[in-house]
């Protein structure tokens, strides 16, 4: 690694630490691709000699996969200073720094040393059994708002209840962020001269979760809750911290959510110093999370924080810059819904200057291409396919990525880059390690469970052969054992056969005669004795999985993990897996392998964060290549060559306009309200004691998903490199919906591309 | 001989020194009757078991060799009469019942449960995030501590609340409803003769002590007294002796430095040191026999870094011992990485020819995965390993759970009957011949409502499926469970293990036959499921009415059963007959190896970066420190004593760990913890930053 040599606006964030030091608080804009992990790095290291023994540099950033990647950039820039790296400075997520206070003293806040963190998981489990039981005695309450629809029962059974959970979980997360206990918002609720049923609902079901919750542990929205706490009941404690912690680093500050603002603001203290970087043009969790982006700014604003932006950034090309740079200018000149115009804000993209260490690739803007063709869904996804397909024949040492807003869709992309036989790595919202090690352990629990049951050994079979399954050379070896397998009655003979009744060896038998009728030795034949060996081998597994099958599930998991998997990553999550399911067992004693089997297929199915070790996870370099299959929201931070933004439609896109749809404003509700939005409303209005009127929120929502929509498309084109392809298809077909249309944003652009001066003069490649 | 107080440091032959002590008073021919061993807990009296089992003795009664609480249970059991009007119990003419901790909390919970019910805890008025069981050791706790310091049971909240921080958001009213309970199961203890530890303690030291003839009765009783390691002993102990040793003929009293490693238990180094006034003379030994010098070097730096020194630097070239050479550091990505190298390490000095009790493998905490996963690695490269305890609660061993899941189809009448799961298990594991799959069949087929059909009974398909030989093996559990079943009134669950095992499952063609394991298992069950029928048989269920109602046989058989499903009879120690072998290595949480004052070649220390190196045990309803006897009450509990408890906690562990090892500690981390996060406790930090001064050195 070469000597870093900051920049003129990064040598300012430099200057004012190093030299000036009159600002405790420092804020940073920082644009896409301006490499803020490398100055906080080097910030990081540079600071460290300014630091007593005893004190550490906190850098704390969103999520787990930049931890490691900071380290090793700090640790780095340590070395080059001839210093042993791993010392004085500390990286962590607001959660495990979270863990780390409370864990000093967790008796302030009524813990015992070794509480119980419930991962999400566990947490929704909770809610769900809180809910029912409040829709059994209470569903009049919420049915009141409900439309006229054909099918009320299902309804009734199935969309209300699950609408009812995602209420619940937005309405508890809100709370804990604004540290509201449920005994004062009850209060609230009855002191309050307006009935607000949403907010009554989040209210009980708050109150009977952490009735829950109590008797367990801890789930991660009170861990961050309960450090707030721990900090305002000890002021020595707090002091020491802040002694500890003299800089603190905050990276994606734009994310961050008002308890994390106020965490770290306790912790620099008046004598501390706290330097926030982030961009707020790229905040895109407010609808998920309690994030927001006007925490930064109205920090940014403050007089007492100096404002240095960093908008110098050599990741794209000219004319992606100048494509994000429009997005920007058309938002706040020319968006239809005035309240969005401040969604995007400057500071502009820049280019480098010259001499700089990262140069921008050259500009192709015959690489650059808004697809204004109208597409289905369908079509949309096997256009891309076969595009990037012929792309990445001619560009194998280059990166690509395929970008969704939706979830979902990333996964039919990857079928269809499976079909079509292309090369590709899976970035979706949880890994595929930890679905895959929960999948595996899922179904060998669940065969255990009922291990008389041949489909279960079959599906079994598949995980154990998951890494070969999909081979070309292998696939007539395991479509042959597991279609002869899946006809075995009787799994007996095959896996404990008596003198005689040996099912393998009779299948054999079966396959040699018809080897010999066609006229090959069936010694000879090596199909014959792949099938041999590897049925041999997985019966003798499956008699030690059996036989370990009566010890407690914990260490019948560890047991399974030994023959199961090779990655230590993979070990390492069997390792967790042990540990939460002890913990569920010491819970709920009536538990057996099958409730556990459930749990972990839950976990491998259900996409909900587990905290976890993926490797993947943590330092992600795309690939060359091959295509990575990610959403917009987890590409944040990624950058590849060329750059695919699919389902660029009205529908993931809003602006606002008649005829849109809102997915969070369900169907069955009346006057197209959006519930969760109105109970966080209700919320808001038992806390200032205001009155509540309904379809505000609903209203305040739909502009909040419209800003952070094009947050996301800025996200999105920022990703690129040179080359960027954007499509819009019109969405599945849906009755009663009609058919999606392109973004306005995509509209705009696809305008302004057009009308450029330089447009026309470079030939289009794509098709 | 006068009274002699022998303190010094680990390691420089202390106990040596108190064993040849008692060999002395032996070969002189004093009575063994009249000597008395006093030590904190069974596992430190090992070395004078091991000296009164050596042939070259000369022949001599039994010595007494006990903990205060073994002392204590003895005496109350001789002079009942004499302190239990003035204890308060409520049936003096009634025999007391003894309670150990499992059977404590089982009695508490039926204490407090009435309370919990009226909304006592309530998780929305109260801060606490604890699950029941530990809520109820907590209070357990509490009033062990106060009996240890002579206050009060009934002034522990007050006493916690002066020093803990009163204006935290309900802690008040939770150390109010602490009291409450505190004094509900006390008063529930009285009224039934049930003495958990705290009522021993108190009634000894209270009730009986303080009377001329049960004082002079000790006292002229036991004449010689050895107290061995007096700083993991608790303040009541010390109390006791001082009242004591003024009758004896000669004592020596033992006292190593730098410990107190029970100090969450009670231990008081500080009350222990007072002693040494009353001593005729001290003898300080502090020439270590254990440690080489750079193994001294590394405990005393590391401890220096501990509680904020400076350590001196080492001038180039120097001949002084280099700590570095004392401790080797691995760091890994994942938790199973750090156990598979610390298994390679293990086998490549086992293969070098290092007994395995040299080594021992050390952690802050030892969870069940941990020593299970740790365990089999090991099995599976042939190398023995032992635990502190047994590796599974009672409850989740396989046998046991057999012998459970029979007893519940045996008395159908209790209604606990067992799921076809849990039968299948029970089939496959009590009859040698039947597979998982097998079993799994038989089940579906005869277990229908709670009873099992004979084989005969099922199609002859199926017959031949499962097979004969397994039939017939089949038929005999059924049958004597029938026998069983008939048997009018039902006998004891202790009875009914010890006969399934004894007449079906151990014998031929059953599945504990020649399965030693099993054999062990059983026998704890019998024993836990034995202790609870004695003691909770003499407990009456009411005791408000015209008579006491006792319980009958199929209540003591049913409350069993349920009160082990939970988990709460877990039986998770060893007994006597338990002798795990001795040429193992040996897996404990680091306090407990202290405990055993064992010096061994090769420390292994796990987890580093784990703060349970360095952080106390919390628990927001207790604290050892407030409940201490030296604490001053009122004192607030300040973030500044938190810190210079946790100094304190590691300086001990570190020298002590250090002084117990002749050759080389080797340390591991994980970077990320067993449950995924990041850790750099200060254990981590500073021995990177003794690293870094050693690399500078060098």
């Amino acid at each position: 690694m070469t000597a870093f040599k900051p920049r003129p606006s990064q040598q300012k964030i430099v200057d004012a630490l190093l030299s000036d030091r009159t600002h405790r608080r420092l804020g940073v804009s920082a644009v896409p691709g301006s490499g803020k992990t490398h100055i906080l790095s080097y910030l990081t290291a540079e600071l460290i000699p300014h630091i007593d023994e005893e004190q550490e540099v906190l850098v704390v950033t969103l999520v787990n996969a930049a931890v490691d990647n900071f380290r090793r950039r700090v640790n780095e820039f340590i070395r080059q200073k001839g210093l042993l790296p791993g010392l004085n400075y500390r990286v962590c997520t607001l959660h495990s720094l979270a863990h780390e206070i409370v864990r000093q003293r967790p008796a302030l806040v009524g813990l015992s040393h070794d509480f119980q963190i419930l991962d999400d998981r566990a947490a929704a489990y909770i809610r769900r059994e809180v809910v029912e039981a409040w829709l059994a005695s209470n569903r009049d309450l919420l049915e009141g708002y409900l439309a006229d629809v054909s099918d009320p029962r299902k309804v009734r059974n199935k969309d209300l209840p699950e609408l009812a959970l995602s209420i619940a979980e937005r309405f508890i997360k809100e709370a804990k962020d604004r540290r509201l206990t449920p005994r004062r918002l009850e209060d609230a609720l009855y002191s309050h001269p307006a009935p607000l049923p949403l907010a009554r609902f989040g209210v009980e079901v708050y109150r009977d979760y952490q009735a829950r919750l109590a008797r367990v542990g801890v789930d991660f929205d009170d861990l961050i809750r309960l450090a707030a706490d721990a900090l305002d009941f000890d002021p020595d404690f707090l002091a020491r911290l802040q002694q500890r912690w003299p800089y603190i680093l905050e990276d994606e500050a734009q994310d961050s959510s008002r308890l994390q603002q106020t965490i770290l603001d306790r912790l620099a203290g008046d004598r501390g110093v706290w330097v926030r970087v982030g961009d707020p043009n790229q905040a895109i969790y407010e609808t998920f999370t309690t994030a927001a982006p006007h925490h930064l700014r109205d920090f940014l604003a403050r007089p007492d924080v100096l404002d240095l932006p960093m908008p110098e950034a050599g990741r794209s090309s000219a004319s992606i810059i100048a494509l994000a740079n429009h997005l920007i200018d058309w938002t706040m000149q020319a968006h239809p819904l005035p309240d969005a115009r401040d969604a995007l804000q400057p500071p502009y993209i820049r280019p480098t200057p010259p001499g700089d260490p990262q140069p921008n690739p050259p500009d192709c803007p015959d690489r650059i291409v808004l697809h204004p063709e109208k597409f289905s869904s369908e079509k949309e996804i096997n256009t891309v396919v076969r595009s990037v397909k012929k792309w990445l024949a001619e560009n194998p040492d280059k990166s690509v990525a395929i970008l969704d807003a939706q979830n979902r869709r990333g996964a039919e992309v990857v079928s269809a880059l499976r079909r079509a036989g292309v090369d590709y790595v899976e970035l979706l919202r949880s890994t595929a390690s930890t679905r895959s090690a929960a999948e595996v352990l899922a179904a060998a629990l669940s065969y255990l469970a009922r291990p008389d049951d041949s489909p279960r050994l079959v599906e079994l079979f598949s995980m154990w052969r998951r890494d070969t399954l999909e081979q070309e050379a292998y696939r007539p070896l395991y479509e042959w054992i597991t279609t002869t397998l899946s006809r075995c009655r009787r799994l007996e003979d095959y896996l404990w056969p008596g003198p005689g009744e040996d099912w393998l060896e009779t299948q054999l038998s079966t396959l040699s005669e018809e080897a010999w009728a066609a006229g090959t030795d069936p010694d000879e034949d090596e199909s014959i004795r792949q099938i041999r060996a590897c049925l041999e081998e997985f019966r003798t597994l499956v008699r030690r999985w059996q036989a370990a099958s009566v010890l407690p599930v914990d260490q019948l998991v560890l047991l399974l993990a030994q023959d199961l998997f090779s990655q230590p990553a993979d070990l390492a999550l069997a390792h967790k897996f042990a540990l939460v399911l002890r913990q569920t067992a010491d819970e709920n004693p009536a538990f057996r392998l099958a409730q556990f089997a459930d749990l972990l297929a839950e976990i491998a199915s259900n996409r909900r964060r587990f905290l976890g070790f993926d490797e993947e996870d943590s330092g992600f370099e795309p690939p060359k290549g091959k295509v990575t299959v990610a959403t917009m929201h987890r590409a944040k931070g990624l950058e590849w060559d060329r750059v695919y933004l699919l389902g660029v439609n009205d529908y993931s896109f809003p602006s606002g306009q008649a005829g849109e749809g809102y997915y969070s404003e369900k169907w069955f509700v009346r006057d197209a309200l959006n519930l969760e939005a109105e109970a966080l409303g209700q919320l808001d209005a038992l806390v200032r004691r205001t009155p509540y009127r309904e379809g505000t929120a609903t209203e305040q929502a739909r502009i909040g998903l419209v800003k952070e929509r094009l947050r996301l498309l800025y996200v999105g084109l920022t990703r690129a490199r040179q080359e960027l392809v954007v499509t819009w298809n019109t969405g599945r077909p849906n009755a009663g919906r009609s058919e999606n249309r392109p973004a306005l944003p995509f509209l705009a652009l696809s305008q302004w591309w057009k009308d450029r001066p330089e447009a026309g003069k470079e030939g289009n490649r794509e098709q | 001989m006068p009274v002699t107080f022998l303190t010094g440091p680990a390691g420089c032959g202390k106990t040596t020194y108190a064993v040849d002590q008692l060999r002395r008073w032996l070969v002189e021919q004093i009575p063994s009757s009249s000597i008395l061993v006093l030590t904190p807990q069974q596992t430190l009296a090992h070395p004078y078991r091991q000296l009164l089992c050596q042939p070259d003795l000369p022949p001599a009664g039994e010595v007494d060799i006990l903990t205060i609480n073994g002392l204590a249970r003895r005496t109350i059991d001789l002079f009942w009469p004499l302190g239990a009007v003035s204890s308060g119990f409520g049936r003096p003419n009634a025999r007391p019942i003894f309670l150990d901790i499992e059977q404590a909390q089982y009695f508490l919970r039926q204490a407090i449960d009435p309370l919990l019910q009226e909304g006592y805890f309530d998780p929305t008025a109260t801060p606490l995030t604890v699950p029941l069981p530990r809520l109820m050791s907590q209070l357990l706790d509490n009033l062990n501590k106060a009996a240890l310091i002579g206050l009060p049971h009934t002034a522990v909240a007050d006493r916690l609340l002066r020093s803990l921080a009163p204006e935290l958001p309900g802690h008040r009213l939770a150390l109010e409803h602490a009291q409450v309970c505190i004094n509900r199961f006390r008063q529930f203890c009285l009224d039934r003769n049930l003495l958990d530890f705290s009522l021993q303690m108190e009634m000894f030291y209270r009730h009986l002590w303080p009377v001329p003839g049960v004082r002079q009765y000790l006292t002229r009783r036991y004449r010689y007294l050895i107290a061995d390691n007096l700083e993991e002993d608790t303040p009541l102990t010390h109390a006791i002796l001082r009242d004591w040793l003024p009758h004896t003929e000669a004592a020596l009293l033992v006292m190593d430095e730098d410990a107190g490693y029970r100090i969450f238990l009670g231990a008081n180094p500080q009350t222990a040191a007072r002693l040494a006034g009353l001593a005729d003379e001290t003898i300080r030994l502090d020439r270590s026999h254990v440690m080489p010098a750079e193994m001294a070097a590394f405990g005393d730096q590391l401890g220096r870094l501990v509680v904020g020194q400076k350590v001196p630097r080492r001038p180039a070239k120097s001949t002084a011992p280099n700590p570095r050479q004392a401790f080797d550091f691995v760091q890994t990505r994942f938790y199973p990485q750090m156990l598979a190298q610390v298994v390679d390490r293990i086998a490549e000095l086992v293969a070098a020819g290092t007994p395995p009790s040299e080594i021992v493998v050390l952690a802050p905490f030892v969870s069940d995965v941990l020593r299970f996963a740790f365990t089999e690695q090991m099995k599976r490269r042939g190398l023995a390993v032992r635990s502190h305890r047994p590796s599974r609660p009672l409850n989740r061993e396989p046998a046991a759970r057999t012998m459970l899941t029979l007893a519940r189809l045996a008395f159908p009448h209790l209604g606990l009957l067992p799921d076809e799961f849990d039968v299948a298990q029970a089939l496959h594991q009590a009859i040698d011949s039947l597979d998982p799959v097998r079993a799994s069949l038989l089940t579906q087929v005869v277990y229908r409502r709670g009873t099992l059909t004979a084989f005969e009974k099922i199609t002859t398909d199926m017959r031949q499926r499962i097979t004969y030989q397994a039939g017939v093996k089949f038929d005999q559990l059924r049958a004597w469970l029938v026998d069983a079943q008939a048997e009018q009134p039902s006998p004891p669950l202790d009875h009914f293990f010890s006969r399934l095992f004894g007449e079906v499952l151990s014998q031929p063609g059953f599945g504990f036959h020649t399965n030693l394991e099993a054999g062990q298992t059983a026998a704890r069950l019998v024993d836990s499921a034995r202790r609870f029928r004695r003691v909770a048989e003499q407990v009456p269920l009411e005791i408000n009415g015209p008579a006491l109602r006792f319980p009958d046989g199929d209540w003591l058989n049913r409350t069993y059963l349920e009160t082990i499903e939970q988990g709460l009879l877990a039986a998770q120690y060893l007994h006597g007959w338990e002798t795990a072998a001795n040429e193992a290595v040996l897996i404990t949480p680091a306090t407990t190896f202290l405990m055993s004052n064992r010096p061994v070649d090769y420390q292994f220390w796990l987890d580093a970066g784990s703060s349970g190196w360095w952080e106390r045990i919390a628990q927001p309803l207790t604290h050892p420190y407030i409940m201490s006897a030296t604490w001053e009450p009122d004192r607030p509990w300040t973030d500044a004593d938190e810190v210079a408890a946790q100094r304190d906690r590691l300086y001990r562990l570190v020298l002590g760990l250090t002084r117990r090892c002749r050759k080389q500690v080797f340390i591991y981390n994980p970077e990320v913890n067993e449950q995924g996060f990041d850790q750099r406790g200060q254990l981590l930090i500073l021995l990177q930053r003794l690293s870094r001064l050693t690399l500078e050195d060098d």
